[in-house]
């Protein structure tokens, strides 16, 4: 019954691209559109196969996907922590809102010049993109998370014996993960907008990177297949990683409502 | 089970927005022996809440001492377990690991603390819930499951703010009742906070009457255990003791 529910509204979720890709088929053909300006379905489908086959699609997506990664991983690395130090220290989080205020405006590819003169192009530049436009958005939920949590929480923790380990493992973490959610939701969201920018100026690899150099091409096959695989791979890591991460914390324990 | 010492507790706040000092609770003193159950009443503002919380250590005081079992209190400390109004409890964790999280806190293994809270919790009678997680229950539970999570680390004292203030009239009379039969078996040193006068005489030993932040007087509460309801609505002693305190807490 679960999974009869799960995959019809699966279904439900496809059927508009479903209607999107026949209005495509149909009518890019019927109108005799310049190819120069917009492909048809059949020669993206091509290009994707070319490019799975000569392995430079997969070797694209990786080098995006590894930069998302490693920049993600180590913003939330130092955003958590410090946005519980924040969140815990009025005198922490007085001082560093001013800044945080400022650099939240300036994140993302405002630092792709300085990255690249920093990092030189490729790697470094863009996994420093990435990491900043998750970095600022993350520690400043998971600062709002800590003060959502009721004081009496935090006093029955202590009344309980939780001691200074006891009250971050047990209580801050969990009380503020809707939020820490919630800003890794928004801040790869970012992350990914910032990533593409940012591949089409500070690298040679990636799938910004393959779509602007198809544009000099006029390949608008390529074009339109690598923004297809950047929103396909985007829903799937929403949908594969971050809803059933969720589902099994966040909504099991009734503290959101169920999407 | 130890006895707790309150002597001459006065606490005056600051008001930052009005500039001035607020004193909420003057010179009060009270002595509740081991095993004993106080109630203490009063009418809303009166400062219950705030003595309370300095006794369980969330709040300093600005006079006097508090001793538990001979010692001064420091801030909060798994010898005062906390019974809140609003729960709190832990809405990441399941109705077991709530009730076991004092003991974990312990160190106590894991297999002895949920043989540990499994024993609480059919104490209040919630084995079936155990494996729920708060949201998942009603008011009436939740709270159950606040109380049995204070008991299970087996403080020296429990401290009860309102615990039952917000659930229904029909509830709060089981609760009640379970309390105290809960009480009779495990004999922990209560302080009960509440502003109805009945609820007050139907679970105590002794009530102390507060008013503005001054203890007004000490009644002893003789009646029999078990207590239940149904005996007590139409009792005489009942009656006459409750018509007491109301007076009393009027008068001031
Ligand atoms: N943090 C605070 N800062 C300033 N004044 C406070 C503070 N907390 C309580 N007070 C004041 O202290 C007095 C006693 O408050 P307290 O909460 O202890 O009353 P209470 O008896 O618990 O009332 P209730 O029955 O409504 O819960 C009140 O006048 C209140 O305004
Ligand atoms: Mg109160």
């Amino acid at each position: 019954m679960m999974m009869l529910r799960r995959l019809s509204s699966a279904l439900w979720f496809c059927a508009p691209f479903v209607v999107l890709l026949v209005l495509w088929a149909v009518f890019i053909p019927y109108f005799d559109v310049n190819p120069r300006l917009f492909p048809h379905l059949s020669s993206v489908i091509q290009a994707g196969i070319e490019g799975i086959k000569d392995g430079t699609l997969i070797q694209h997506i990786s080098a995006s996907l590894l930069r998302v990664a490693v920049g993600t991983v180590l913003a939330l690395l130092i955003a958590i922590p410090l946005g519980i130090a924040m969140g815990v220290s009025p005198i922490i989080s007085s001082f560093l809102t001013p800044l945080f205020r400022f650099f939240s405006v300036l994140a993302g590819i405002a630092w792709i010049p300085i990255a690249t003169l920093w990092f030189g192009y490729g790697f470094g530049a863009i996994t420093f993109v990435i990491f900043n436009a998750v970095f600022f958005i993350v520690t400043y939920n998971t600062l709002l998370g800590v003060s959502t949590i009721p004081l009496q929480v935090r006093n029955a923790a202590a009344s309980l014996g939780a001691g200074r380990w006891a009250m971050l493992t047990e209580v801050l973490l969990p009380g503020a993960l809707p939020n820490i959610v919630t800003g890794i939701r928004t801040g790869l969201g970012f992350a990914w907008r910032g990533l593409i920018a940012a591949e089409m100026i500070a690298t040679n690899l990636g799938l910004g990177y393959m779509l602007f150099v198809a544009r000099d091409f006029y390949r608008t096959e390529v074009i339109v297949l690598g923004m297809i695989v950047i929103g396909v791979l985007w829903l799937l890591l929403d949908r594969l990683v971050l809803a059933p991460i969720e589902r099994a914390t966040i909504e099991r324990w009734g503290m959101v409502q169920r999407a | 089970m130890k006895d707790l010492t309150i002597r001459n507790l006065s606490k005056t706040y600051f008001d930052p927005y009005a500039g001035t000092n607020v004193t909420a609770v003057h010179d009060v003193s009270l002595k509740v022996e081991q095993g004993e159950f106080v109630c203490i009443v009063g009418p809303s503002g009166c400062g219950k809440t705030t003595i309370l919380n300095m006794i369980a250590g969330f709040i300093p005081h600005t006079g006097g001492e508090i001793l538990v079992g001979g010692r001064p209190v420091k801030g909060p400390g798994p010898d005062r377990g906390v019974v809140f109004q609003s729960f709190a409890l832990f809405p990441w964790r399941t109705v077991l690991e709530n009730v076991a999280f004092g003991p974990k806190m312990r160190g106590v293994r894991k297999v002895e603390r949920e043989r540990i809270a499994h024993e609480y919790l059919a104490l209040a009678k919630l084995t079936e819930a155990a494996g729920r997680y708060p949201a998942e229950l009603s008011g009436g539970m939740q709270q159950r499951v606040g109380v049995v999570r204070a008991l299970a680390n087996e403080p020296d004292v429990l401290l009860m703010d309102e615990p039952f203030a917000s659930v229904d009239a029909q509830t709060r009379m089981t609760l009640q009742e379970e309390l105290t039969r809960i009480w009779q078996e495990k004999r922990p040193t209560v302080i009960f906070i509440t502003h109805d006068v009945q609820e007050a005489v139907f679970l105590a030993n002794r009530v102390v009457a507060l008013s503005k932040g001054r203890v007004l007087d000490d009644i002893a509460v003789d009646l029999p255990r078990p207590r239940s309801w149904d005996a007590l609505n139409d009792d005489a002693r009942f009656k006459e003791l409750s018509g007491r305190v109301l007076q009393l807490v009027r008068s001031a």
